[in-house]
């Protein structure tokens, strides 16, 4: 394995003061808090006095699965502009969720249905069983390429704040995989990203110092534990966070993998 | 071991060991079985005199059996056939140096577990010589006296076996795994965790968990390669075990840890394990076991207050017809496919006046009743590890059928390790301990403890204290301390006691454990008809 020299400077894991551009945006770290409705529970947080409407309890397949009570969360999102409420709160679309993993008793709120906050629209999925299928059409499925083309690929894997793969990189991994066993590949080129967030109030929150090469070797670890053996690997990281800006910092939590023939 | 004595005996007195014809008649009504005490030298009479295949015994298996149990009687069906030569099959050879043949703990008649009630019969009519009893598992641990009922106390009183696991654990590869938490011992009745010969510091170092044997039975269903099986875990991304002789992934939903792959791992290691084989069983040897397991199906087939559960025009999910007709590995958690389908066929049926009729209509009604609250009864599932961590949120608010999912099974149909609290403290069953209480605790306590280079494990944070550390024994990951998979449904009548620490002697036990757990609120009729839908199962 070979380490890339830094491309920017890193945070070192002190915190910087910023101005986050835009009005619309916000970014903080707050307790989530579950609203029960007549339906399925709507997720919030507040943020300065205001109540922002996170996303709805659906299922695996929900662009944004809903956070944990026990833990705070770090919301990266924008107010959807013209948006009526949903369950009291300011609609944040689109909205990143990171579960901050140190547990925090102090995030316990769990509200009562009231009339008032029920939903006008039907949710993506009710609180049981499904009408036959998942809520969303968002987990690309695993694919078995019949006619494949031995040309280069590339991937990006996007990852929660200071997160390593969870449940939802299976459906992104698999056609990963799918393909590289198809294509015979020769090569496998991974690199791993850590990134750092802006929040609204200024503060820059950076992603643990090891997250890039720890996302990097598990990406590399998992292809290979799958059986992915005969390529060669070169695996690399870049532990220098760029500088934030509180628009898209998520995008800098990534993994980029490339297959060559 | 040379059981033919005893046979003619049990032959005398009219109990056959193993018959060909189908059983009429439903079970006994009767109370919860009662707990043994551990010193004691009787062992509690069984309720019903079972149809227990001994190893090497003459004689066949029907194509289609029904044996009786508490509830009713469970149907056992061989889509290949009958056995008509057991003596010459391995399933149910003694293949290794114990006596024990697989079918020693995968009883027809207990829907191929086995159950706490004739644990206890065969303790009593072999005065505990049989080698279900044997001194490698069959015991709370090898040292202790062979033979005394406290040496067996766990078998006897929760019909659990021992199993033993290296300590680190190891990888596919062989090589050991660097666990991410530390595991010391608490508490140790059994005496095996601290043992020297034994224990976590003999030179082998070994942990000993107690768990119950689960049905070799509806195995499409367990080993499915359908919905949710992909090379990584659908529960946290990690690469799935393979099978080794195919290389593809498979659903790990065999076992309560999913430490073995398929049918054939799983046979091959209780071969050495579980029967004391002196080598590794032949391939013609483990053909005939998989095979056999293959095309195995149960469920139970009718219910002594609502009566068959078989008929042309019933609910169609029923069965064991149902489990050889139906998909494999495929979501039920929705109204197209559903669980365990009933077509709302006994949601109201007529009263003609007639007591008998009533009351079996009345049976059938509850037993939908109950299908509905499985199916749609919400409540907040919290804390539970590889469920709420899964993108539903923390809590959730869903229903049963929401992990129980897979069609016909209530399995899982991804990899299927949870933890619901079954094992892991503060909502494991627990002796009381005060100065009133003369009972012991009899299952080991575990303290474990996440390593700081990890996360604590989210719900339970960083120190957690367990009777079995489940699938965290093979992955030596914290997030995985006592999560066991979820078995399936099927044939629950015929094999009391459930989950796999055996801590609830009931189906009753199973709903009062799942509404305390997650504060549901059940009514007592919701109760009473959740439980009639589970024995139906």
């Amino acid at each position: 394995m070979r380490r890339l020299a830094p491309l920017w400077l890193g945070f070192g894991g002190s915190l910087a003061l910023a101005a986050t551009p835009d009005a619309t945006i916000r970014n903080f770290v707050a307790c989530p808090i579950v609203r029960d409705t007549a339906s399925v529970p709507c997720w919030l947080s507040e943020y300065e006095g205001e109540l922002y409407f996170l996303t709805l309890q659906a299922d695996v397949s929900a662009p944004v699965n809903p956070p944990w009570l026990g833990h705070k969360v770090l919301v990266e999102g924008r107010i959807k502009p013209g948006a009526a409420r949903i369950c009291g709160g300011v609609v944040l679309e689109p909205v990143k969720l990171s579960i901050i993993a140190e547990p925090d008793a102090s995030c316990h709120t769990q509200l009562p249905a009231e009339e008032r906050y029920n939903l006008t629209f039907e949710p993506p999925r009710p609180p049981g069983p499904s009408g036959g299928r998942l809520a969303f059409n968002t987990l690309p499925m695993p694919v078995k390429p019949v006619d494949v083309k031995r040309e280069v690929k590339q991937y990006s894997l996007p990852y929660d704040f200071d997160g390593l793969i969870n449940f939802k990189h299976p459906f992104q991994l698999t056609p990963i995989l799918d393909l590289a066993n198809a294509m015979k590949v020769s090569r496998v080129e991974i690199t791993g990203y850590r990134g750092a967030a802006l929040l609204s109030d200024g503060t820059v929150l950076p992603e643990r110092a090891d997250r890039a090469r720890r996302r990097a070797e598990q990406v590399a670890e998992l292809l290979q534990g799958a059986g992915l053996t005969a390529p060669k690997y070169a695996v690399r990281w870049i532990d220098a966070a760029p500088a934030p800006t509180g628009i898209d910092d998520h995008t800098q939590r990534r993994v980029e993998i490339t297959l060559l023939p | 071991m040379n059981h033919r004595p005893l046979l003619a005996g049990l032959v005398a007195l009219g109990l056959p060991a193993l018959l060909l014809a189908a059983e009429g008649g439903y079970g006994t009504a009767g109370n919860p079985s009662e707990g043994l005490d551990p010193t004691a030298t009787a062992v509690p009479a069984p309720k019903r005199i079972p149809r227990w295949i001994f190893p090497d015994t003459t004689g066949g298996l029907a194509a289609y059996g029904t044996y009786a149990n508490e509830l009713g009687q469970v149907g056992v069906l061989l889509a290949d056939g009958a056995v008509k030569d057991a003596k010459s099959h391995p399933f149910f050879q003694a293949l290794g140096t114990n006596g024990r043949a697989c079918v020693t703990c995968h009883q027809p008649q207990d829907a191929m577990s086995v159950s706490l009630d004739n644990i206890r019969w065969i303790w009593r009519v072999t005065s505990g010589k049989d080698p279900l009893f044997a001194a490698v598992d069959g015991k709370n641990c090898p040292h202790l006296p062979q033979g005394e009922p406290a040496s067996h106390s766990l078998l006897l009183n929760r019909g659990l076996i021992r199993v033993f696991l290296p300590w680190p654990p190891k990888g596919d590869d062989g090589k050991a795994i660097d666990p991410e938490f530390t595991l010391e011992i608490v508490r140790d009745p059994t005496g095996c965790n601290t043992h020297p010969e034994y224990g976590l510091g003999s030179k082998r170092p070994t942990v000993s968990v107690y768990r119950r044997p689960r049905p070799s039975a509806n195995t499409k269903f367990t080993t499915h390669e359908n919905f949710g099986v992909l090379p990584f875990i659908g529960k946290n991304g990690l690469p799935a075990s393979r099978d080794p002789d195919t290389g593809r992934a498979t659903s790990m939903n065999l076992m309560a840890d999913a430490r073995a792959p398929g049918l054939r791992a799983q046979a091959a290691d209780a071969a050495s394990g579980h029967m004391e084989t002196r080598g590794p069983l032949t391939k013609a040897q483990l053909d005939a076991i998989v095979a056999f397991e293959s095309q195995v199906y149960i469920a139970q087939a009718s219910d002594r207050r609502a009566g068959s559960l078989v008929e042309s025009d019933g609910p169609s999910g029923f069965g064991p017809q149902a489990m050889l007709k139906g998909e494999a590995g495929v979501l039920g958690n929705n109204t197209t496919r559903w669980v365990f389908p009933m077509e709302d066929k006994w949601k109201s049926l007529p009263r003609t006046g007639d007591v008998t009729q009533d009351a079996r209509s009345a049976a059938r009604e509850s037993i939908q009743r109950g299908h509905d609250i499985f199916m749609f009864r919400t409540f907040w599932i919290r804390d539970s590890m590889h469920l709420n961590s899964v993108g539903l949120g923390n809590p959730t608010k869903r229903t049963c059928a929401t992990c129980h999912g897979m069609h016909l099974t209530g399995m899982d149909t991804a990899d299927g390790w949870m933890d619901i609290g079954t094992t892991n403290l503060p909502w494991a069953k627990e002796e009381p301990l005060n100065p009133w209480n003369k009972t012991k605790p009899e299952m080991p306590l575990f303290k474990v403890t996440c390593k700081d280079r990890v996360p604590p494990h989210p719900f339970l944070g960083r120190v957690i204290y367990t009777q079995d550390p489940g699938r965290a024994l093979i992955t030596g990951r914290c997030n995985d301390v006592g999560t066991i998979v979820m078995q399936q449904m099927r044939g629950l009548a015929a094999r009391p006691p459930y989950f796999s620490n055996g801590s609830a002697q009931t189906l009753r036990e199973v709903v009062d454990f799942y509404d305390r757990r997650y504060n549901i609120g059940y009514s007592e009729q919701e109760k009473q008809d959740l439980t009639n839908f589970l024995g139906a199962l």
